[in-house]
């Protein structure tokens, strides 16, 4: 039976990816997004408008919420206007179908920690990462917002073929020579296909239908196919042809970069954050189970199928593109 | 009667005690008097059957009991009590032992309703067992105590000089308080200081010191020596706690509750103290005691074929006596030789040797002698006399050697000079005769010894024979105990191994097997090598061997099997048969063990607890599980399947299970390790089986095994044990890999370590990690490269826990 379906921030290749598998099954999709995008039907609309939201999102039966600030060091004010002002609209504006499936970041339980095979924990992270700390102060106050199933989902690291955030920018590293990891390179990470996340997201699209007990959790999803970061980054540039090597950076002095930018960098994009370097030298790999069992979700892509279609993309048309763009952009 | 004050109820919520179990009980005893005893006690409920009162020693209090108050309730109603002048219960004048049993016994008649057991600790123990002698009681356990001083153990010095200092140490001072307490780690010490805060209230403390009996003419003479003959007549079933590092409570006490009560069930904490029970985490143990003590029973599979048709038994040290007066050589070695005729006189001697050393019938005994004719002459000069041989593991290390020999206590210890030298200086075995094997020897050699030799005293089948070590490579080394009906057992599966070939000699490079010379009346020709080099054994010397002594099956260690290989240069091995053993033997190694020797080549199942299980038939095939195929059960054996999910025995055709085996020549049990026995039991239609620990699966009868079950690894998917994926990864990279599971069990992820020359983990280049990933059936999150630590007894088993500390640590990231 086909559905009327509300989803927020289309315009991400997570988006997109979740828009085409919902057309293809038959569903009806509304997109709201800052722009209006004329492939798909879709509203053009900021999700602080609190009034425009919940005009546009009457007549549906659930609202996906994929719409957030994720630029590497956002201004917090801006952010927490997007990431908790703006999820709570969404979800005021979702209880008029009753069905809600809120995008997290697995980031919003960071430790400080590394760690293989975690368990889904509380959003507790409270640190300087804008972006982490607003998605944590997000996901608790849309579970609060009453009246409606809310599943959360938080798919970590999302990467497919026309990627611009995690591909993009390892490929602009990649051009400039300026691809560096800290530590051993061996923390074991999880990642995952875009047709994985899009897959789990409308699952729990499904099970905030059939399964309303479950109303309130979070759920970590990821290919489940985890291998040390070393790896991932070099095989992520070797399928574009570029040369995988990579450059050791001693941990206590990636770590010591990354406070310093945190504190004086005025630019848009530190080079390092003190974030970023714990989030690339500690494991972070989760435990799956509760997700395939709750969501009936079951990971399609292993990594290497991951990496071989990523490696057909970077041989198309596209891909010779999208490469170029970026060499283009590095040499001007 | 002046109002008392209970311990803060801060203090026990902080251990996870209810504050309302502290309350105070008035009773009166048979002579009349009014008694106030502060107890805590965890009720009735509506799920309690049976009661246990528990009674703590000088200067604990009830506080001692947290772990049983905790764990046993509510089915249990638990009395931890503080006894007269004891924690926070009436400070009166002096108690005698006889007054504080009349106590006791007046408390459980007036307080406790139902079936009663007792937990007691310390010189609680004399005033628990006292009271068994008046009431019915149900079972009792001990810890670190005594009911009577051993006559060849001296006042342990805390004892004396508490006592002879002892209104300074114990009421002026807190010291004997607080040394107390010392034992015990931090969180405790706060709550069993206390109650003894002020000189007045560690008065008790003082009056119990000074009522121990050192002396014949004490006052409490009398009831001690009475607790010592009511234990001894004891028959209800009885547990032994005892942590292993008492300075006062030593295992000399151990040992004489034991001789006295055989049958009481012993659990040894080797990283406790005198305060086992508060850290020893006692609470599993005595609740599986408690729970299972009525359903024990040591059944084994029929010990018909042991005992033979006219049920008369002959033990192990039979064939000596059988071979009295044959003169062939038994032993030929490096170190000398031995012919049958030459055992049985020089068993005899030693037999009188040690008999005036005090060694008699279930007496045990030390061996740090190493195999040489001396090793078989001890055993056999033991056996004569009914004692128990202890063989430990030179080769374990000192502390493990300590540890092995200080839980057995043994009455005497045989060694070389050296060892003996090591065995006083480092304490190994305090309280034992110490014999050196030179004075033996000496013995021996004066040929008329003084006086006749003892008797050979009468075994049944049911005596124990030898403790033995497992080598540790899993945890601590366990002691292993042997019945004489085993050994008598075990020599036809051995028998059916080693061939028809009833003449030739037997040699191995596993020195401990010549003490099987005797048993299977086979010659047995020892190597010219070092007994802890296995690998050292080599073509040229074995090709020495089969020239010279007519040697026709020869039984190695994987390290000597590869040398065997390496050094063949194209020559082959005259040789009717080769069995190896001590670890999964791969079948490349037992292929090529066969190129270059035309034997007949065996790898037998089997461990320390039950050898041999399997005929060893199939060495050398490739098995598509990636397993090792050892073949179908010799008779007499039963093999079998635990499912590794519940446990049942519903493992079809194919799946993988825990292997279980039965046979009448396996160990009795586990020496002082309840929960140990318990683990490894597993009781199918009233037979006794053991629980491996390894994992396997059974194919058209025959056994093929597939690593250890705490290296399966756990995947979201399924459960994969270490050789389905280490097999095909050796055999494409011609490397040895091991791989291990990181993560939570049940979402684990696999990682495969490649052996190579870096001692610290690093990942693999990524073509050999696409390689690796190519062979692997299963997905690989890592592969790593680094030195693969092998366990020292066989130098082949790969240590998969520590290999998984080091994966999980470096894939953790820093």
């Amino acid at each position: 039976m086909s559905e009327r379906i509300f989803v927020t921030g289309a315009t991400s290749l997570l988006g997109r990816t979740v828009v085409d598998h919902l057309q293809a099954r038959g569903d009806e999709v509304t997109c709201f997004q800052r722009h209006v995008d004329t492939r798909y039907r879709s509203i053009a609309g900021d999700i602080r408008d609190a009034e425009l939201l919940t005009r546009s999102a009457k007549g549906h039966s659930a609202v996906i919420h994929l719409a957030a600030l994720v630029a590497p060091k956002p201004a917090f004010s801006e952010a927490m206007e997007v990431n908790v002002t703006g999820a709570v609209n969404v979800a005021h504006a979702a209880r008029d179908s009753g069905r809600l499936v809120h995008i997290s970041s697995p980031s919003v339980a960071f430790t400080g920690h590394g760690a293989i095979g975690a368990p889904t924990h509380a959003p507790t992270y409270r640190g300087i990462d804008a972006y982490a700390h607003t998605k944590a102060l997000g996901e608790e106050a849309v579970l609060e917002v009453g009246g409606l199933t809310t599943l959360v989902i938080r798919p970590h690291l999302v990467y497919g073929p026309g990627d611009e955030q995690l591909i993009g920018r390892l490929l602009d590293r990649a051009l400039h020579h300026r691809l560096a990891l800290p530590g051993s390179g061996a923390a074991l990470i999880d990642t995952t296909y875009v047709d994985d996340a899009a897959s789990a997201i409308v699952s729990a699209l499904d099970r905030t239908a059939d399964s309303p007990e479950l109303s309130g959790r979070s759920y970590v999803v990821s290919g489940g196919d985890p291998r040390p970061i070393k790896e991932v980054v070099s095989a992520i540039v070797s399928a574009f042809g570029l040369n995988p090597r990579l450059r050791s950076l001693p941990s206590g002095l990636a770590m010591g970069l990354g406070k310093a930018f945190d504190r004086w960098w005025r630019g848009d994009e530190p080079p390092l954050t003190e974030f970023a370097v714990q989030q690339l030298r500690l494991a972070h790999s989760f435990d799956l189970r509760a997700t395939k069992h709750d969501l009936r979700f079951q990971p399609q892509w292993s990594f290497d199928q991951a990496m071989a279609a990523l490696a057909d993309f970077a041989r198309s048309q596209a891909g010779h593109e999208f490469l170029n763009r970026r060499r283009n952009r590095s040499r001007s | 009667m002046p109002t008392m004050t209970g311990p803060d109820p801060a203090m026990l919520e902080a251990a996870g005690l209810d504050k309302t179990w502290s309350r105070f009980v008035t009773f009166t005893t048979e002579a009349g008097r009014s008694v106030t005893w502060h107890v805590l006690d965890t009720g009735m409920q509506s799920s309690t059957t049976q009661t246990l009162v528990c009674v703590h020693g000088n200067p604990t209090w009830s506080y001692l009991f947290t772990d049983l108050l905790r764990t046993l309730s509510p089915d249990w109603r638990v009395i931890a009590i503080d006894q007269s002048g004891m924690g926070y219960s009436e400070r009166t004048g002096p108690r005698r032992l006889a007054e504080r049993i009349d106590e006791l016994v007046a408390f459980c008649q007036q307080v406790v309703t139902g079936p009663l057991s007792f937990a007691a600790h310390d010189w609680g123990g004399p005033v628990a067992v006292g009271a068994c002698g008046r009431l019915d009681v149900q079972a009792l356990i001990l810890a670190n105590t005594a009911v009577a001083k051993p006559d060849d153990v001296a006042v342990p010095p805390l004892i004396s000089l508490s006592r002879r200092f002892v209104d300074l140490s114990c009421r002026r001072t807190a010291s004997f308080v607080h040394g107390t307490s010392l034992m015990t780690t931090k969180e405790h010490r706060h709550a069993l200081n206390a109650p003894y805060r002020s000189a007045t209230r560690r008065a008790s403390v003082a009056d119990f010191v000074a009522d121990i009996p050192l002396e014949n003419d004490h006052p409490s003479r009398a009831a001690l020596d009475e607790v010592g003959r009511i234990f001894d007549g004891l028959t209800i079933p009885i547990l032994l706690l005892w942590g292993a590092h008492d300075m006062v409570f030593h295992d000399r006490f151990l040992s004489d509750l034991r001789r006295r009560q055989p049958q009481a069930t012993v659990e040894r904490f080797e990283n406790s103290g005198h305060l086992v029970l508060l850290d020893g985490n006692v609470g599993p143990t005595v609740a599986h005691w408690l729970h299972h003590r009525s359903s024990m029973g040591p059944t084994s599979l029929p010990a018909a074929e042991v005992i033979g048709e006219d049920h008369s038994f002959s033990s192990a040290f039979s064939s000596v006596e059988r071979n009295s007066t044959n003169h062939e050589l038994l032993y030929q070695g490096p170190d000398g030789t031995l012919s049958w005729i030459q055992l049985a006189e020089r068993a005899a001697v030693a037999a009188g040797v040690l008999a005036s050393a005090g060694v008699v019938k279930g007496s045990r005994v030390a061996l740090l002698i190493p195999p040489s004719p001396d090793l078989l002459v001890a055993v056999a000069g033991l056996w004569h006399l009914g004692a128990i041989p202890v063989v430990v593991d030179p080769s374990s290390g000192l502390r493990a050697l300590r540890r092995q020999l200080r839980a057995q206590a043994p009455t005497a210890v045989l060694g070389t000079r050296s060892a003996l030298a090591a065995a006083t200086v480092l304490r190994w075995t305090p309280g034992a005769r110490r014999l050196t094997f030179g004075a033996m020897v000496g013995a021996l050699n004066l040929k008329t010894p003084q006086g006749k030799p003892p008797m050979p005293v009468n075994l049944s089948a049911e005596d124990l024979a030898a403790i033995v070590h497992t080598s540790g490579a899993t945890g601590p080394a366990k002691a292993v105990a042997y019945t004489h009906g085993a050994l008598v057992a075990q020599r036809s599966p051995i028998e059916e191994l080693l061939g028809n070939a009833k003449d030739g000699a037997l040699t191995t490079s596993f020195a401990a097997f010549s003490l099987l010379a005797p048993a299977l009346e086979r010659s047995f020709i020892r190597p010219r090598v070092p007994i802890d080099q296995p690998s050292k054994l080599g073509f040229e010397e074995l090709s020495a061997l089969t020239s010279a002594h007519r040697v026709s099956v020869a039984w190695l260690s994987p390290a000597s099997a590869r040398q065997l290989v390496a050094t063949a240069k194209g020559r082959h091995l005259r040789i009717a048969r080769i069995l190896l053993a001590g670890a999964p033997i791969s079948p490349s190694l037992a292929t090529a063990v066969a190129d270059v020797s035309q034997a007949v080549v065996l790898s037998p199942y089997g461990m320390t607890e039950c050898l041999p299980i399997t005929d060893g038939v199939g060495a050398g095939e490739q098995h598509h599980s990636g397993g090792v195929v050892v073949g179908q059960p010799v008779s007499g054996a039963v093999v079998l399947l635990r499912n590794l999910s519940n446990g049942d025995r519903d493992v079809h055709a194919g799946q993988l299970g825990e292997l279980l085996v039965a046979a009448p020549w396996m160990y009795a049990s586990y020496d002082q390790r309840h929960l140990a026995n318990e683990a490894a039991s597993v009781f199918i239609d009233g037979v006794r089986f053991h629980a491996t620990g390894d994992v396997g699966i059974i194919d058209e009868g025959r056994v093929i095994v597939l690593g250890r079950l705490r290296d399966v690894i756990h995947t979201a998917d399924r459960r994969v044990a270490p050789l389905e994926v280490e097999t095909p990864l050796s055999q494409k990279l011609h490397e040895q890999v091991a791989v291990v599971g990181v993560g939570p069990v049940g979402a684990e992820v696999a990682v495969a370590v490649v052996n190579a020359k870096n001692r610290t983990l690093k990942l693999a280049a990524t073509e050999l990690a696409a390689l690796a990933r190519s062979a692997s059936p299963i997905p690989l999150a890592a592969v790593l490269i680094g030195k693969l630590a092998v366990d020292h007894r066989h130098q082949s088993k790969v240590d998969h826990a520590q290999l998984k500390r080091a994966a999980t640590a470096l894939l953790n990231g820093a």
